[in-house]
């Protein structure tokens, strides 16, 4: 581990913390695991409550958990976001039965904490890619 | 907890912080990072709402 990067002589370039392949993964599945699993725990629990405290408010809130529907193609593009959520999505879907409600006066509202917290969670997996090879600390 | 307001301060608390952890590694620095998106975020609500106030409101939106 001592070792630099494969890209060895750059300015600035940080040694590899871990597998960036599995940091990824486990970032994507869980939030905060990437981070967790690289050792920065506390940002990991602090991750894990923002995309948490997101979903709920967004489940709370009957807020629209996309799923492609047919001549809709930006519902594919909204089912990717959702989906970035990783294991809770597929808890929320077929575990709890969860698909929002349309009339709930908290829908728009709900749907983009539920959105949003995908989203988020894409940008971790991309943070702990980054904390992984070197590129970040 | 349908208020539009405390909802929209919610959401601004919420990204806010995230983002000045994913971006800033310095307390401070993340603190101004964090003031800086949230006031950015609910001033430009109420500056939008204020701008739109003069507007007739629509009719409601159909269900879908």
């Amino acid at each position: 581990m001592a070792e630099p990067t494969s890209d060895a002589g750059a300015a600035g370039r940080r040694q590899a913390v871990g597998n960036p392949w599995l940091a990824a993964l486990a970032a994507w599945l869980v939030p905060g695991a990437g981070h967790f699993y690289l050792g920065r725990r506390g940002r990991a629990l602090a991750f894990l409550a923002l995309v948490g405290v997101s979903i709920a408010i967004g489940c709370h809130l009957q807020g629209n958990l996309y799923r492609p529907l047919p001549n809709q193609p930006l519902t594919l593009l909204a089912t990717l976001g959702c989906l970035g959520m990783g294991i809770p999505y597929f808890v929320l879907r077929y575990v709890a039965g969860y698909t929002g409600d349309v009339i709930s006066p908290g829908y728009e509202y709900g749907t983009a904490f539920i959105l949003t917290a995908g989203l988020m969670n894409l940008l971790l997996v991309l943070d702990a890619w980054d904390i992984a090879v070197g590129k970040k600390e | 907890m349908l208020s539009h307001f405390f909802l929209m301060v919610v959401y601004a608390v919420i990204v806010s912080f995230f983002f000045a952890l994913l971006w800033r590694r310095d307390r401070r620095e993340r603190l101004v990072l964090f003031l800086q998106m949230f006031a950015g975020m609910v001033g430009g609500g109420l500056l939008l709402a204020w701008l739109m106030y003069p507007f007739p409101p629509g009719p409601p939106a159909p269900i879908p």
